[in-house]
């Protein structure tokens, strides 16, 4: 009798502590979030395969290309890819220094001119204020039907087709957003402290440069951020109004670097060194460094400005 | 707004006597016409470069505008660019691949924005990183995006069938030179490139129903699943719409092809897009009045195409 009692008991014991045990794995993995860690850690290697794979690329040789192009991680690393890409890409500096003056030409623009009409549209009282705004921010959304020929039609009339200067007007013009951010950022401004500037004699201007706009710098790193970076990554307009060389961008640029870089393989300097594909990847690499460096680095205004940007939906 | 300035508060109105009294002209209650002077700059800008190509844009829809006749310009043509149009089997062809490769990727990207949402939102602790991961692909260049998975791609050396065929796969597929695997091809590269923000914006909108109404709701029994069926879907409603409005434009897509391959193989990937593009920029006279009148087209289908969404969004 009491064996028997005895064996049961210990079974009961027994099936409790491995229901507990699953209790605890289950509790566990809910209290770690394991499941939706799990999937997005797989969505994060997605996301990253090409950019590593770009990476490790271009560091391998014709050799190690041809036998191990999928590997991650290169067995031997070599430089040939880049000493290739200072070396024979002419163009590659000039391509570079035109994205340079273009994203940062908009970017200077369209802060200064943002603040500005920012600053207007928080604190200036004008006949048909609010009616201009209203009107900017809804023509934001009217789709721009034939708005790349009525722009290349322009831009020839205006003589601008070809020229950077062109081109920097061109972009810096896509305003609304920007603006609407200002003012949001002059809105929240306590009034005071201007008022204050007033009574001691300040102008509009000083009013405006002295004290408003050091306190809106957050607004105006967002917006600043994130022209540098959409003018950078451009594609279709540059490609459109530019067709000579000396002011293309690298973002533009970049497919005509690679097609050629087939036939340079060939070129007796780096004959039989590197892969045609290895040599794409480092320039492509490259080309999208300055906007990968920034973005690291930004990474909280960027949010703060998807955030800002999202929420007058 | 300035609504401190209207209640003439006693600092205000000190400000304005003290002006009064020293004669300066600012005055927050008067017409200020030094802020025409501050909205010029962009006003200018905006004017020129953004206001005015939509009406020039609309207008030359209905113009036989072709770029190298300069004369042509404001030949206006009634309604003939349209008739053309359904009697081109070059852009019914094209109108039919925009209208697949849309069906193909914006529910594909909406639905895998959502999922992301979801569970970024279920994490204590990654968020943030998760988040920039998400967002990482948009700001790349969208030609070094393209390149790279051309590179991708690539039939011999490309990582995918690399990979394969170390998988034991003898005959891996030609990606981008299938007349079939093309566009699908491109399109997932595209929903890599552009998940991103819609995965931002659902999530703000999962922040936003905040942790109180979920804390009830588990509390109601209501977990996992039935939480997103009746407390997380339907209050997202207004972000879907606009998530699915803001993604219209994939029917006018152009840059991958253009990027890529200019609409190969043997035309297979030649979207409406692409079609007007190379009316308007490569092929022939340049008939800009052409391209215009089916850039309108796109334009029409994807407003017409929003107020739907918009008027679903707004039933309960």
């Amino acid at each position: 009798m009491a064996t028997e009692a005895d064996t049961t008991g210990i079974g009961r014991q027994k099936e409790g502590e491995t229901e507990s045990r699953i209790f605890r794995l289950q509790a566990w993995l809910r209290q770690t979030d394991f499941f939706s860690h799990l999937v997005l850690a797989v969505v994060t290697f997605i996301v990253l395969l090409p950019l590593l794979w770009i990476i490790s690329t271009s560091f391998k040789d014709r050799l190690e290309f041809s036998t191990n192009s999928a590997a991650l991680i290169p067995s031997s690393f070599s430089l040939v890819n880049y000493l290739y890409m200072f070396e024979a890409i002419q163009l590659l500096p000039i391509y570079m220094r035109n994205s340079f003056i273009l994203a940062g030409g908009v970017t200077l623009i369209q802060v200064f001119c943002s603040a500005l009409a920012g600053y207007a549209f928080a604190r200036m009282r004008f006949w048909g204020r609010d009616y201009i705004f209203i009107a900017i921010i809804v023509s934001m959304f009217v789709p721009r039907a034939g708005g790349l020929m009525a722009l290349y039609e322009l831009m020839t009339f205006l003589k601008l087709r070809n020229s950077l200067f062109g081109l920097i007007l061109l972009f810096a013009a896509g305003l609304p957003a920007a603006i609407f951010i200002m003012r949001q950022a002059f809105l929240a401004i306590p009034q005071e402290v201007e008022e204050s500037a007033f009574i001691d004699g300040a102008s509009w201007w000083q009013t405006f440069w002295r004290i408003a706009l050091p306190l809106a710098t957050g607004a105006m790193v967002i917006i600043g951020t994130l022209a540098f970076v959409g003018v950078w990554s451009d594609y279709i307009l540059t490609y459109t109004m530019i067709d000579r060389d000396a002011q293309l961008t690298i973002s533009v640029g970049i497919k005509k670097v690679l097609a050629t870089s087939y036939e340079s393989a060939l070129s007796p300097r780096f004959r039989n060194q590197f892969a045609g594909e290895a040599a794409d990847a480092t320039m492509l690499l490259f080309s999208a460094l300055p906007v990968m460096i920034i973005y690291a680095l930004m990474q909280k205004w960027f949010m703060r400005g998807l955030t800002e940007g999202a929420i007058k939906f | 707004m300035t609504t401190q300035s209207d209640t003439g508060g006693g600092l205000f109105a000190a400000v304005r006597r003290y002006r009064q009294s020293s004669g300066s002209q600012v005055s927050y209650r008067k017409n200020n016409l030094l802020g025409y002077l501050f909205i010029a700059p962009a006003m200018a800008l905006y004017l020129t470069f953004n206001v005015w190509p939509i009406f020039r844009g609309i207008a030359m829809a209905f113009t036989d505008y072709r770029f190298v006749y300069p004369d042509t310009r404001w030949d206006f043509n009634g309604f003939s660019n349209f008739v053309k149009m359904v009697g081109d089997r070059r852009a019914l062809d094209a109108a039919g691949i925009s209208l697949k490769y849309l069906a193909f990727v914006a529910p594909a990207m909406i639905l895998i924005a959502l999922a992301l949402a979801v569970m970024i939102s279920k994490v204590k602790r990654g968020a943030a990183f998760y988040r920039w991961v998400v967002y990482l692909p948009a700001v790349l260049p969208v030609a070094v995006i393209f390149l790279m998975f051309g590179e991708m791609y690539g039939f011999q050396f490309g990582f995918i069938n690399t990979v394969l065929r170390g998988w034991g796969f003898e005959n891996p597929p030609n990606w981008l030179g299938d007349r079939g695997l093309a566009l699908p091809a491109i399109g997932a590269a595209h929903i890599w490139m552009i998940f991103g923000f819609p995965t931002l914006l659902f999530l703000i909108g999962i922040y936003n129903i905040g942790a109180e109404m979920y804390e009830a709701a588990s509390l109601d029994g209501a977990n996992g699943w039935h939480q997103f069926r009746y407390l997380t879907a339907p209050l997202l409603k207004p972000t879907f719409a606009l998530i699915v409005v803001l993604n219209l434009p994939l029917f006018g897509v152009v840059e991958p092809m253009l990027i890529l391959n200019n609409g190969g193989p043997a035309n297979s990937t030649r979207t409406l897009g692409l079609y007007l593009y190379q009316q308007a920029f490569e092929v022939g006279d340049l008939r800009l009045g052409y391209a215009a009148a089916i850039s309108l087209v796109i334009g029409l289908f994807s407003a017409l195409i929003a107020g739907l969404i918009f008027r679903w969004s707004r039933q309960d």
